[in-house]
């Protein structure tokens, strides 16, 4: 183990690990996307859900 | 009374109050109508019976800009003109297509379509049609229309037998008006060509050149630089504002089942935009007619999708298999905006056997009617798409922007405008009743007058504008 975490008390670790799901919020979102959304691609005119 | 000669002719020692200049769709309806009420009409047909290469001679020129069809191929000069080669497809134009778009400069006509149902009845008879059946919506955008393949009525052979037993009708073949002299205010007379040679001058009370959406501008441009200016004495529009019907392939669908729509006997579906879709996209009015793709073309079209939509493309192969009929080309015809460079003139070099400028013809598509064929194949695309009825794929030349190309249909052979009627006589050369401005007793039949194209073929609406022209003259003219 480290210096680092040794040194650090267990109150710090236990508020580090309670924390960690808030950082998905500076993440960048997937785009929520709109199946039936009309697409043109390659000449098709397709909805997004054919894009499998 | 049929008469082969005009020598023949003058010995019957007939007395017309009215001459009219050719035998097509539109001459025929309005000599009928006139005759029905006793009006002694005569009708000057250039040609014969038949079709003869010696008199479709007369109708060869020359066209600058977009590639077209020769000018001797794409019309007829024989008893019955140009519906001896008609395909007999038969709509009125729309009701919106006689309106202004605010997006289209010089569109909108001076009547409505209401001033021509009275008549359709009558177009009905001589057109041998049922009953048209209202629009269906597919969506707020696109329209299932109807479009009647008629029996393709030839006017020559249809009415030779009642024309030969008229009274008051007397048809001359091999006959026609070279040119029309006027003094401004009247036509005083017409130069007749006969058989090959100069035939003296004709007086009638009254003209109407009925010679098609190309010669009748022909007829008033020379006889108007003849007569200084004496035929058509506003004559700013005269040639201008000519238009035709452009027809491409435009790509291929694939259904997912063909008979969610209405298919006539030869499998074809017709669709038009509607008025909100073309006024939101500001472009003119088209249709898209889907025709069945043979098997081999269904295949090669899913491959295709297969390399885009793989599941789309699986699940369409195993609708394949449950039903062939499932894939079709389109075709897409359109509306031309009107443009007076899109327009008629006299050639300066080149002239037929009786000395008559021929005609040059300059005609170029334009920006706006390809916006058309790209947002009509898209408006359509994404309809299907969007109801599921199946999906669409354009054309690698439209969505990419190529030329057009050179060796498909180009057009429908529908020749329109170069004396369109309007209020403007900057912008038109018939009134609200065909009658030439400013001229007391010159008249014009037949598509030259249409202000705008539509989307569908002309000679249901031409023969309705005629059957109106025919009862107009008919309260106008004392028996």
């Amino acid at each position: 183990m480290s210096n680092f975490i040794r040194n650090l008390s267990r109150r710090t670790i236990v508020q580090a690990l309670i924390a960690l799901p808030a950082l998905s919020l500076f993440r960048n979102q997937p785009a929520i996307v709109d199946a039936d959304e009309i697409v043109e691609i390659n000449g098709w005119i397709l909805r997004r859900s054919d894009l499998a | 009374m049929i008469f082969d000669s005009y020598e023949a002719y003058k010995q019957a020692g007939f007395k017309p109050k009215v001459c009219i200049l050719g035998s097509g769709p539109a001459g025929t309806t309005i000599a009928r109508k006139l005759g029905a009420v006793g009006i002694p009409v005569v009708v000057l047909e250039a040609g014969s019976r038949e079709f003869s290469d010696e008199s479709q001679d007369f109708y060869r020129g020359k066209t600058v800009g977009d590639f077209y069809f020769d000018l001797d191929i794409t019309r007829l000069r024989f008893m019955g003109g140009s519906s001896n080669h008609w395909a007999g497809w038969c709509r009125v134009l729309d009701k919106q297509d006689f309106d202004p778009k605010a997006w289209a400069p010089d569109t909108g006509w001076p009547i409505s379509r209401a001033d021509i149902e009275p008549y359709l009845g009558e177009v009905h008879d001589i057109l041998e049609l049922p009953d048209f059946r209202p629009d269906v919506p597919v969506s707020d955008d696109i329209r299932w229309v109807q479009l009647i393949k008629s029996p393709a009525v030839r006017f020559g052979e249809k009415y030779a037998d009642e024309l030969d037993a008229s009274k008051n009708i007397a048809v001359v073949l091999n006959t026609y008006a070279t040119e029309l002299a006027g003094d401004g205010k009247r036509v005083t007379g017409a130069k007749l060509w006969s058989n090959g040679q100069d035939a003296g001058t004709f007086i009638a009370d009254y003209f109407i050149t009925c010679t098609g959406g190309l010669e009748n501008s022909r007829l008033l441009l020379w006889s108007n630089q003849r007569s200084n200016g004496g035929v058509v004495p506003n004559a700013a529009a005269l040639g201008r504002y000519w238009m035709e019907h452009p027809t491409f392939e435009g790509g291929n669908a694939i259904l997912a089942n063909y008979s969610e729509f209405e298919v006539d006997g030869s499998n074809e579906a017709f669709f038009s935009p509607t008025l909100a879709a073309m006024e939101r996209l500001q472009i003119m009015n088209f249709g898209i007619r889907l025709i069945e793709s043979p098997y081999p073309n269904v295949k090669k079209l899913i491959a295709d999708l297969a390399c885009t939509a793989p599941d789309m493309a699986e699940w369409m192969s195993s609708k394949l298999d449950q039903k062939l009929r499932c894939a079709a080309q389109l075709y897409v015809a359109w509306e031309q905006a009107p443009l007076a460079s899109n327009q008629i003139e006299l050639s300066k070099t080149d002239v037929d056997h009786a000395g008559v400028p021929r005609i040059e013809l300059h005609w170029k598509k334009s920006p706006l009617e390809r916006r058309t064929l790209l947002e009509g194949l898209r408006l359509f695309g994404t309809t299907m798409a969007q109801k599921n009825l199946g999906r669409v794929r354009i054309d690698d030349w439209i969505s990419n922007g190529s030329d057009y190309p050179t060796n498909e249909e180009t057009a429908g052979h529908h020749h329109m405008g170069g004396t369109r009627m309007g209020t403007d006589v900057l912008k038109s050369v018939v009134d609200a009743n065909c009658k030439v401005h400013g001229m007391d007793n010159l008249y014009i039949g037949g598509s030259s007058v249409f202000c705008t194209s539509g989307q569908c073929n002309p000679t249901t609406t031409i023969t309705a504008l005629a059957c109106r022209l025919g009862d107009h003259l008919s309260k106008v003219i004392s028996v």
